[in-house]
């Protein structure tokens, strides 16, 4: 996801104001010299100085063209198997205390294998088999407490 | 003496021994298949090291990755494509030389000049490591204050392709670093009243996320597509090797040095190591026009130095707690995790652990002969390994891993955001590493900036009169102006060399 050096610029400049705006209401030491604010501010200051000079480099060699062709963005293969990894781990954080590591982590694995072209017999078979090898590794051996939502093992 | 005997006894366990070989395989592994970096190996196995005890953790690291950046010359010599960042200095040559029907020769000298850069490394390792151990013993906050400065100058200007990206990535990782309870007054910071928020960022799924989601997420683009690698007949790579390798042993001792210098310096790793022995040994060559188009020379350079440098790496990590570069930054996560603090005093407190750590890279660079010898022979098969199976697989034991440290699913999120940032960052041409690396020295400079000037009273002429502290800031200020260097060794009146 390629986007223009300007543009990346203009973000951490934001972020640095952000940063900066968030120390504000931070309390100085006893005797009145700067505390918890001191280090986030420098880094506020030195994040947007370093984004500003990126920005006005990038502005000048006017990269203009290197910038997001955001039309096109759905036809790119990379960008939306990226969404689906996203997507994937997205749904895992919100189903896997209801459904249990077992049936979510393969279905995230099937339909990742899926989406990369391997065909699904194939992918439904390691996905499985897979996730319990994770499954056996992890809750069994290691002892982390895999939720086990609705299968019991 | 006694503690190198005490820290060998160690290696009387089975058990660490199967952590070894395990471990070479997962590194070698890692390492051949392209995509896969030593990083990003070191991050997936740190659950791991969270149920081993101190010792094999650190000797799983070790030898993972010494064998991981070795492994990574193999994609490059045959499908050319880098297995690590490491490898990519000498890619083309040893491509082309593969494509004059060299491959044998290109990988006997990739792996056996591994090999002797490792044992260098740990060699300088074993003799610098106690003696600056010594020394820092005697360092203050103020001397600490400007090591991390040190560490972090070294990232943004000498690791750095661009200084201004480097330096925004490591601003990023120093901001990341202030997120939670501040030192002076436990007032909590940018926490947005998350609890969990409230210890800071946590390491480990940040690790996670910055270099295994991330590199998923870059490699599912052409997940799909298999390579097509060059045919390799391991029996022949020792073929004409000795001949080769006398020619350049000036060559492998000048490389092993640069790489051993590199290591030392906090903040540069393996990859910059390379990229410098590669440009020194075009300089003094006497065929510097074969270079980028099939010279074996070179990949003598680039080869010994990458694993020299690895070894020392470990050299500032260990004895201040400074990383050398971002695998010793996740070692240093490490350490911390077991209750164990890097500096002068482990070496007085733990010295088998240190001592262990020696002795696991000189086992690792002799067991990488054999090993890399049947890597090489595997490496039709590890080529072929379909990366639309291995990308989502990998995907899982990033999630699990990240889950397995707290057992909270706030960390698999937080891994999630790393791994968009890191891409992200990638995709626009900004390194990552000095992320790490600023979440990892963010607190060191921040704490022994303001206790030195809580104890001092605000006298900040201390930072400079101090000898230790005035050494190591000409130093830090030398770090600053290294963009400058190539001007002053120009030629009068000759032109630069052309790229």
């Amino acid at each position: 996801m390629k986007i223009s050096d300007t543009l990346v610029g203009a973000g951490f400049v934001t972020a640095g104001a952000l940063i900066f705006a968030g120390t504000l209401g931070y309390p100085p030491l006893d005797d009145g010299q700067p505390g918890p604010s001191l280090f986030p501010r420098l880094v506020a200051v030195l994040m947007a100085s370093f984004g500003a000079v990126l920005g006005a480099k990038g502005f000048r060699a006017s990269d203009v063209t290197e910038a997001l062709n955001w039309r096109a963005l759905h036809r790119s293969t990379g960008f939306v198997n990226a969404l689906f990894v996203l997507a994937g781990v997205l749904a895992y954080i919100l189903l896997v205390e209801r459904l249990g590591f077992l049936i979510t982590g393969a279905l995230v694995i099937f339909i990742l294998m899926w989406r990369l072209r391997v065909r699904w017999p194939r992918a439904l078979v390691i996905a499985v088999v897979f996730n319990a090898l994770v499954h056996l590794l992890f809750a069994k051996i290691l002892r982390v407490p895999l939720p086990l939502g609705l299968l019991w093992w | 003496m006694d503690h190198f005997l005490g820290a060998l006894a160690l290696f009387g366990s089975v058990k660490l021994w199967l952590v070894i070989v395990v471990c070479s395989i997962y590194g070698l592994f890692v390492g051949a298949v392209p995509g896969l970096t030593a990083t990003m190996a070191a991050a997936l196995l740190v659950p791991f090291t969270f149920f081993m005890d101190p010792l094999s953790a650190l000797v799983a690291i070790v030898t993972m990755s010494a064998m991981a950046i070795f492994a990574g010359d193999i994609p490059a010599a045959l499908v050319r494509i880098p297995g690590t960042p490491s490898s990519a200095a000498y890619t083309n040559d040893s491509y082309e030389l593969t494509k004059q029907g060299k491959a044998e020769l290109v990988l006997g000298v990739d792996l056996v000049t591994s090999a002797i850069g490792g044992l260098m490394g740990a060699v300088i390792l074993m003799l610098a490591a106690p003696f600056l151990a010594e020394v820092a013993l005697r360092f203050t906050s103020f001397e600490y204050f400007w090591l991390a400065a040190l560490g972090l100058s070294a990232t943004v200007m000498i690791a750095s392709e661009s200084p201004v990206k480097g330096g925004l990535a490591l601003l990023v990782g120093l901001f990341f670093s202030t997120v939670g309870v501040d030192i002076t007054l436990g007032y909590p910071r940018f926490t947005f009243g998350s609890t969990e928020l409230l210890n800071g960022v946590d390491f480990i799924p940040a690790m996670i996320g910055l270099f295994g989601v991330s590199e998923v997420l870059r490699n599912m683009a052409g997940a799909h597509l298999r390579f097509r690698a060059a045919a390799v007949k391991a029996e022949g790579i020792f073929r004409g090797l000795a001949e080769t390798l006398w020619r350049y042993k000036v060559n492998m001792g000048r490389a092993g040095l640069i790489g051993v210098f590199i290591g030392i310096l906090p903040g540069a790793g393996a990859d910059i190591a390379a990229w410098i022995a590669y440009a020194v040994s075009r300089r003094f060559s006497k065929e510097p026009e074969q270079y980028g188009k099939g010279a074996i020379e070179p990949i003598v350079d680039a080869g010994t130095a990458n694993n020299s440098c690895l070894a020392a790496d470990w050299v500032p990590a260990l004895v201040f707690g400074i990383p050398g570069d971002s695998i010793t930054a996740i070692v240093i996560g490490i350490l911390f995790m077991k209750g164990l603090r890097p500096g002068p005093m482990i070496f007085e407190q733990q010295p088998e652990l240190v001592y262990a750590v020696y002795v696991s890279f000189i086992i690792a660079n002799i067991l990488m002969i054999p090993f890399g010898f049947l890597a090489i022979k595997a490496s039709g098969i590890m080529l072929k390994v379909p990366r639309n199976i291995l990308m989502p697989a990998i995907l899982m034991f990033c999630i699990v891993g990240s889950f397995a440290i707290n057992n909270s699913l706030f960390d698999v999120g937080l891994m999630l955001a790393m791994g968009i940032l890191g891409y992200f960052f990638e995709a626009n041409g900004i390194p990552v590493a000095p992320i790490v690396l600023g979440m990892v020295l963010g607190p060191i400079l921040e704490q022994n900036f303001m206790v030195s000037m809580i104890k001092t009273d605000w006298d900040l002429t201390q930072f400079v009169t101090r000898p230790g502290a005035a050494i190591l800031g000409v130093l830090t200020i030398l770090i600053w102006f290294v963009p400058l260097y190539p001007l002053l060794l120009r030629r009068p009146g000759g032109a630069p060399a052309s790229p």
